[in-house]
């Protein structure tokens, strides 16, 4: 199983809507709603992502008391590893941003 | 009139997105899948419809059965059958694809990949046991050693152009991922 040492657009997403307690496809939805279906993740993507996060230990199962709606949340592991993707993004949209604006003059 | 057909497939490590394109023009003249069948599937007739397939491999545990078939309902994809851990599902023509990115699609052929490379292994140690047996040995032993290379020849060719499918299409996805700027 690859490591998720750089997190692909669709883990992202995913962690980023289970940053509070959710279930598969309230995250597909959560997602779809968000990016006006700009961005959508298919059943067996989501399915696949989850249970590698849940392998790696950036989610864990927050309650399984419907077994068709098992609800996933992010763990210390997760908001850690979240957190370092966002100051990695930040700093390419920072990067790009200053580039256009001293362009501009 | 009868009102049921059999599809057959070459192997789906190879023919994976060839099968399920039949399976959607079959469905457009009114015959659908309702279960896998020895190498192929059993269609039955009924009213044309437009619809794509897909399939997927994946070991599921009794508890995560539920959970994963209504993921895939709330995509849009009906489960239609399952046969050991390969699972099928049909959906209205321009849902979003089971598998929306590359990394979990390759992932996908991973698993496939498993049990296809340990099956090929399995035949390729036979047959090799037996090609030194029937080449040092004498007598019975190499008679037997023979007949047998002979056989587990036959099976392990089969076997190792399966592994070389899955890695075939893996080497795809990969190539797709790297023109995808």
């Amino acid at each position: 199983m690859k490591s998720l040492e750089q997190l692909t657009d669709s883990v992202f997403y995913i962690m980023a809507a289970l940053t509070e307690p959710r279930h598969g496809y309230a995250v597909m939805s959560l997602i779809e709603e968000t990016t006006k279906g700009a961005f959508v993740v298919g059943p067996a993507s989501l399915y696949t992502i989850i249970k590698k996060l849940v392998a790696e230990q950036l989610i864990q199962l927050h309650d399984d008391s419907d077994s068709r709606r098992k609800v996933y949340v992010l763990t210390n592991k997760g908001r850690e590893i979240l957190l370092e993707d966002i100051e990695r993004r930040k700093t390419m949209i920072h990067l790009a941003e200053q580039g256009l604006q001293r362009g501009q003059k | 009139m009868r009102n049921k057909r059999y599809m057959a497939s070459i192997g789906l490590a190879f023919s994976e997105v060839h099968d399920m394109k039949k399976l959607s023009e079959k469905a457009a003249n009114g015959w659908h899948l309702k279960r896998f069948r020895f190498a192929g599937y059993g269609l039955e007739k009924g009213e044309p419809e437009e619809t794509i397939f897909s399939i997927d491999y994946r070991k599921l545990r009794k508890d995560d059965e539920e959970e994963y078939f209504e993921l895939f309902a709330y995509g849009g994809w009906t489960h239609v059958c399952s046969s050991a851990d390969m699972h099928i599902f049909k959906a209205a023509p321009e849902t979003t694809p089971i598998y929306s990115d590359t990394e979990s699609s390759i992932d996908k052929l991973a698993r496939l990949a498993k049990p296809v490379n340990l099956a090929a292994s399995i035949a390729l140690a036979i047959t090799m046991v037996l090609w030194v047996f029937m080449t040092f040995a004498s007598g019975t032993i190499q008679h037997i050693a023979e007949q047998g290379f002979t056989y587990s020849f036959i099976i392990t060719v089969p076997a190792m152009m399966t592994s070389g499918g899955v890695y075939y299409h893996m080497w795809k996805n990969l190539r797709l991922k790297s023109k995808h700027i």
